[in-house]
C-alpha cells in the first residue's frame, strides 16, 4: 500500500517535471525562471494541507489519546516545515532574478515565513520531550494553538501590507489562466501531495517501529 | 528578461536533492530498526 | 474551595512572594531602564526618527519584559519541588491556569505602566488623547500575550531547553498581536482616534478570546503530567 503510494508519488513527479518543462510555455515577462512555479506553489500548497492534518491529528489525540493520531501529527509536522522549508526557498530563488531581492515583506511571504518558524517550533518542542504520552499531549496542544492561530496571522499581516500602503508587488507571475499553465501546475500539485502522503505513511511507520522497539 | 536557467536549476536542484536526501534518511532508519529487530527476535 | 476562589487563591499566592521577594519585579524594572538607555543612545538625537520607531520601541520593551515574566510564571513551583502539588491538585485545573494568567497580568501590566512613564518622561511624549485608546490596546495585547504565554510556561516548566523554548514557541504565535499593538499604538500616537485604528482592535478582542477559551480548555491536558 505504502509502495504503491511511492510509486504513484514518483511517476507523479516525474510527469508534473516534463510538463513544467514541456507543457509549459515560457512565460512573457520573466522568461524561463517562471518555471520554478511549479515546483514552488505546489511545495508550499502540500505544506498547507500537512499542517491541516496535523491540526485534525492533534485534535482526535486529545479527545482519543490514541497513538496513532499522535504519529501521524509528529509526521505531518516533519513532512510540512519540510516543504514549507523548500517552497520558502525556491521562493526566494525565484524572487532574486525576478523581483531583485531574496526576500521581501509581503504579505504572503511573512505569513508563509511565520508559518515556518511556528512548526519549527512545534518538531522542537516534540524534539526536546523525552516521555513520549507528554511530547504528544504537549503537541497536540500546541498543534490546535498554531492552527488556530493561522487565520489570525493572516489578516494582521495582510491588514499590516495593504492598509495605508499601495499593495505590494505581486508574487512572481500572474495566472494568465490558459491551460498550458495550469495543468503542469495541477499535476505537479498533485504529485507533491502524494509525496507528502508518501512521506507520512513511512514515517508514521517508522514511529510505530521505533515505539516498538523502545517499548 | 534572460532566462536565469541558473536559478532555474537550482531551484530543482535543491528541491530534488533535500527531499532525496530525506526519502534515503527514512529508507536508512527503518533498515537499522530492521536489523534491530531482527536481532531481538 | 469553589472554582473562582481557587483561582484567585493562586494569583493572591503569586502576587504575595513577588511582593516580598521582588525578583522578577525588579528584574523587570533594571532591563525596561536598560532598554531606555540603548534607545535613548541610538535614537535620542532625531525627534523625528524616534517617534516613527516608537510604537515599536515600545512594544519591544513590553514583550521582552512579558518573556521574562511569563517564563518565570511556574519557577516557584519549580524550585520548591511543588509541582506535583500542581498536578495532584483537586477539581478543574483550568483554575489555575486562570489565577496564574491574573497574576501575570498584574504583574506585567505594572512593569509596562512603569516603562510607558519612564518613556514618556525620557522622551518628552506627549500622550495626551491618545492615553484612553492607548489604554485599551496596551490592555488588550498585555492580555494576548499572557494568555497563551501562561499556557506555554506550563508546558515548558519541565523541559530540559526551557529558557531557550519558552520565547521560540511564543513569538512567532504572538505576531498577530505584535502586529496589531503596534499598528494601532501607531495610529493612536499620531493622533488618530480609536474608531480609526478599531480593525486591529477588533482582532486583538479575537485574538485574546480564542487564546483564552483554548488555554482554559487545554490547561487540565498540560498539567496531567
Amino acid at each position: 500500500m505504502v509502495k504503491t503510494l511511492g510509486w504513484l508519488a514518483g511517476a507523479g513527479l516525474l510527469v508534473g517535471l516534463i510538463m513544467a518543462f514541456g507543457v509549459a510555455p515560457r512565460e512573457v515577462t520573466q522568461g524561463n525562471v517562471q518555471r520554478i512555479m511549479y515546483v514552488h506553489v505546489p511545495l508550499i500548497l502540500a505544506s498547507y494541507v500537512a499542517f491541516g492534518v496535523l491540526a485534525i491529528a492533534s485534535v482526535v489525540y486529545l479527545v482519543r489519546r490514541h497513538p496513532a493520531a499522535d504519529r501521524v501529527a509528529h509526521a505531518s509536522g516533519e513532512v510540512g516545515v519540510l516543504f514549507v522549508g523548500l517552497g520558502i526557498a525556491t521562493g526566494s530563488i525565484w524572487g532574486k532574478p525576478t523581483w531583485g531581492t531574496w526576500w521581501t515583506w509581503d504579505a504572503r511571504l511573512t505569513s508563509v515565513g511565520i508559518l515556518f518558524v511556528m512548526y519549527l517550533g512545534y518538531l522542537l518542542l516534540r524534539g526536546t520531550i523525552d516521555d513520549p504520552e507528554r511530547a504528544a499531549r504537549y503537541c497536540a496542544v500546541l498543534g490546535i494553538v498554531a492552527a488556530l492561530d493561522i487565520p489570525l496571522v493572516h489578516f494582521s499581516v495582510y491588514w499590516w501590507r495593504t492598509l495605508h500602503q499601495p499593495p505590494s508587488l505581486m508574487k512572481p507571475g500572474g495566472f494568465t489562466g490558459s491551460t498550458s499553465i495550469l495543468w503542469p501546475l495541477l499535476i505537479n500539485l498533485l504529485a507533491f501531495v502524494l509525496l507528502y502522503a508518501y512521506f507520512v505513511a513511512r514515517r508514521v511507520r517508522l514511529l510505530r517501529a521505533e515505539a516498538e522497539v523502545t517499548a | 528578461m534572460p532566462d536565469n536557467w541558473g536559478f532555474v536549476a537550482a531551484a530543482y536542484g535543491l528541491t530534488a536533492a533535500v527531499l532525496l536526501m530525506y526519502w534515503r534518511h527514512l529508507v536508512r532508519r527503518e533498515r537499522d530498526l530492521d536489523t534491530v529487530r531482527r536481532r531481538r527476535s | 474551595m469553589s472554582y473562582a476562589r481557587r483561582a484567585l487563591a493562586i494569583a493572591w499566592k503569586d502576587l504575595a512572594v513577588e511582593r516580598r521577594s521582588k525578583e522578577t519585579l525588579n528584574a523587570l524594572v533594571f532591563f525596561s531602564l536598560l532598554l531606555l538607555f540603548v534607545f535613548q543612545f541610538t535614537l535620542g538625537g532625531d525627534r523625528e526618527r524616534l517617534a516613527a520607531v516608537l510604537p515599536g520601541v515600545l512594544w519591544l520593551g513590553f514583550v521582552l519584559s512579558a518573556l521574562l515574566a511569563l517564563g518565570r510564571t511556574f519557577l516557584v513551583e519549580r524550585e520548591h519541588d511543588c509541582w506535583e502539588g500542581l498536578l495532584l491538585a483537586p477539581g478543574d485545573k483550568s483554575a489555575i491556569y486562570l489565577g496564574k494568567l491574573v497574576g501575570n497580568l498584574a504583574l506585567m501590566l505594572l512593569v509596562e505602566a512603569l516603562v510607558l512613564g519612564l518613556f514618556v518622561v525620557f522622551f518628552d511624549i506627549d500622550l495626551g488623547r491618545a492615553l484612553p485608546g492607548l489604554l485599551v490596546v496596551v490592555l488588550l495585547g498585555t492580555l494576548g500575550l499572557a494568555a497563551v504565554g501562561t499556557l506555554f510556561a506550563a508546558m515548558t516548566a519541565n523541559i530540559r531547553a526551557r529558557e531557550l523554548l519558552f520565547p521560540v514557541l511564543l513569538l512567532p504565535v504572538q505576531v498577530p498581536v505584535l502586529l496589531a499593538t503596534v499598528k494601532a499604538t501607531e495610529g493612536l500616537l499620531q493622533g488618530e482616534p480609536l474608531g480609526a485604528v478599531a480593525h486591529w482592535v477588533k482582532l486583538l478582542v479575537a485574538a485574546d478570546t480564542i487564546y483564552v477559551v483554548v488555554s482554559l480548555l487545554t490547561f487540565d491536558v498540560v498539567l496531567e503530567g
